[in-house]
């Protein structure tokens, strides 16, 4: 452990006798709070297990936030651990010595220069990562889904109680202020939307072929079983082989349909879903369509339909929150959908009580739309320019769409304050549990229906 | 498509009048990789980028007739990276230009190089350029020059150049930053000549690094 970290464990231990004083912040003080938390150049030393594709999305966003150090590397790939030395160029400490092809070696050889690990490994290899780092002292971010197993997913829910360290699960959406500014503000605290009966979620990818194996880039076969890939091919494409992952429904669904739990924030009592392999030769399923039913709290029931293709890009990702005051389309690109709707009903004469939630600074009102009296192109009808009567929302994200969910991770490990993530491990459970059952639902041909006490550990 | 008869006053960015004759043109063929974005889209915003597409194919670009040949295949690559991450210089243009783990290269942070020696001096009409198209991103102060000086000191000319602040210090360019895709980026250069081409940039809107997939240079053999 280098000198700032001595700095960093007083601070934590000050922190953590505070923290019981600490107010339930509203999800935007969580913004402001971010930045007051701690002096920035408070160091926090981190591994990383799993450098492939999401592994350096994530660093490249971790590595963005001031204090936050990446002091060494693993993956079974040797091509994944020659790019982390790229690291060391930026400043890091990653070296010839510090990537390591055992997860075990790294966290034996470095558990003294690393106070938290970033996980981005296949989903089968997340509960015994993130176990094993919990176990060994460490906090833990660890990418979405949990597991393809709900098991395993379980297992990580008992480390994090049993250890008490901080783990995060990779749903950033959580922590994305349009998101957050959107369900927590405009929809559950200020009820613009009424109330909201249904929800729509789709995630639509083009074609796309299996990566190739290149023997240039090969991983020695000893090597592979090892690790338990069978082969190349399998490393490479995990995410459609039952025993790795669990294809694009939960590869996608699981952020979208996390979003369902967080807007009625209840679990759902069934999900019926059809879906196959039609199109790919594959192990996964490559398209398929769900359909939750939620019973809220009041005893209400509301309904949620997601559908994932993998052969066609129409429509693209979005997700769709339907009220019966209102709509609210948002995406994580905000191009894509950043906009709530207004139903004539609603908002009074003069739709006067939205122009007040613009005033509040909920939604930004949309100028009026150009009407057929004033404009010469007869094609044009004010009426069905829907875009016109979108209201904006405000809140802009300009930081890569994962530093909101790291910079609520290293919050949480500077206070050494599992109360401030913003997805720990038994949230993310929940919508594991439903995530994964849309997949057994298919295959089954049924409806599943869900228990309560099945969304708990 | 063939243009017969048209009048050309070519003119390259050091102000000199290649040739005003009449030629017959044809359209460069660049043959493209397979699109391959994959992982989470982002959201991507510079102030110096180019209008969305909408998916449209990039303008075509006629050179003369004869001047639409690859002259950079298997030629020797240089770099100012003296120890790139990953990759070898010699995938910049051995020709596959597929997104791959193992197709390209990664330099470090900041300004960096590749240089492709032509051999000898040619006519240069056309170059495309393939940074990492695996993902929706954008590459800084994209710069193309060229130069009979293998240390781009005398005669360099600017053929592209979208360091609209030059953060670079190559000059301030006047084109579009754009979004990179299987289609590369590729330019028309007019015919200037010389012997080495090289294609510069500053990190990238997903990291700080520098990748090269491929180049191509096209002109008269």
């Amino acid at each position: 452990m280098n000198t700032t970290t001595f700095n960093r464990r007083d601070f934590i231990k000050a922190a953590g006798a505070t923290a019981a004083f600490l107010p339930t912040f509203s999800v935007l003080s969580q913004e402001y709070k971010a930045e007051t938390i701690g002096p920035a150049q408070d160091q926090v030393n981190v591994g990383v297990i799993g450098y492939g594709a999401e592994g350096q999305i994530l660093v490249d966003a971790a590595i963005k936030i001031p204090g936050v150090r990446i002091k060494a590397v693993c993956d079974i790939w040797p091509y994944h651990r020659q790019k982390a030395r790229g690291l060391g160029r930026l400043g890091h400490d990653v070296t010839s010595k510090t990537v390591y092809e055992d997860y075990r070696e790294m966290l034996a050889k470095e558990d003294k220069n690393i106070d938290a690990v970033i996980i981005a490994t296949p989903d089968w290899m997340h509960a015994e990562h993130t176990n094993y780092c919990l176990k060994a002292g460490k906090h833990v971010y660890c990418e979405k889904e949990m597991s393809n197993s709900l098991e395993k997913a379980a297992s990580m829910v008992k480390a994090q109680r049993e250890t008490g360290k901080i783990l995060q699960i990779g749903h950033q959406r959580r922590s994305n202020p349009r998101y957050m500014h959107a369900i927590n503000r405009v929809i559950r605290e200020s009820n613009m939307l009424g109330r909201v009966t249904h929800a729509y979620g789709q995630w639509n990818r083009s074609v796309a072929p299996f990566i190739k194996d290149h023997p240039r880039l090969d991983i020695p076969i000893e090597t592979l079983q090892k690790y338990g890939y069978e082969n190349m091919e399998q490393f490479r494409n995990w995410r459609w082989f039952a025993k790795y992952g669990g294809g694009p429904m939960v590869d996608l669904g699981s952020h979208q349909i996390d979003l369902f739990f967080w807007v009625w924030d209840c679990v759902p009592i069934s999900v019926t879903a059809i879906g196959g392999n039609d199109y790919y030769n594959r192990q996964m399923n490559d398209n398929v369509m769900a359909m939750y039913e939620f019973k809220t709290k009041e005893g209400k029931i509301n309904r949620a339909y997601y559908q994932v293709l993998t052969t066609s890009s129409r429509g693209g990702f979005y997700e769709q929150f339907m009220g019966e005051d209102g709509s609210l389309t948002i995406a994580e690109i905000a191009a894509r959908g950043n906009t709530v709707q207004r139903e004539v009903r609603a908002g009074g004469p003069e739709e006067s009580q939205w122009v007040e939630f613009a005033k509040q600074g909920l939604v930004v009102q949309p100028k009026k739309a150009v009407s057929r009296e004033v404009t010469s192109n007869v094609a044009v009808d004010a009426r069905v320019t829907a875009a016109a009567d979108g209201w904006p929302l405000p809140v802009d994200l300009l930081k890569p769409a994962h530093m909101p969910h790291l910079e609520n991770f290293f919050d949480a490990v500077r206070t050494n304050n599992p109360k401030l993530l913003n997805c720990p491990a038994d949230l993310a459970y929940e919508s594991a549990v439903a995530v994964l059952a849309a997949n057994t639902s298919v295959a089954e041909r049924k409806t599943i229906y869900f228990k309560p006490e099945e969304f708990h550990v | 498509m063939k243009h017969t008869g048209i009048m050309v006053a070519a003119v390259v960015a050091a102000g000199l009048v290649v040739s005003a004759e009449a030629q017959e043109k044809v359209q460069l063929k660049i043959e493209l990789p397979k699109p391959q974005f994959t992982g989470t889209p982002k959201d991507i915003r510079s102030p110096n980028l180019e209008p969305a597409r909408g998916g449209k194919p990039r303008p075509a670009i006629d050179v003369p007739a004869g001047a639409d040949k690859v002259l950079s295949k298997d030629c020797k690559v240089t770099s100012s990276d003296p120890e790139p991450i990953i990759g070898e210089l010699a995938f910049i243009t051995d020709g596959d230009k597929e997104h791959d783990a193992a197709t390209y290269v990664e330099l470090g942070p900041g300004t960096q190089w590749v240089q492709v020696d032509l051999g000898a001096e040619k006519e240069v009409y056309a170059a495309c350029v393939w940074h990492y198209h695996g993902e929706a991103r954008v590459y800084r102060d994209v710069v193309c020059q060229i130069s009979n000086d293998p240390d781009f000191i005398d005669g360099v000319v600017t053929v592209f150049n979208n360091d609209h602040d030059n953060s670079s210090k190559l000059g301030e360019g006047k084109e579009k930053e754009y979004i990179e895709t299987n289609e590369g980026r590729p330019f028309a250069v007019n015919g200037v000549k010389g012997r080495y081409v090289r294609f510069s940039s500053k990190g990238n809107t997903s990291n700080e690094m520098n990748h090269y997939t491929e180049v191509e240079v096209y002109g008269k053999p």
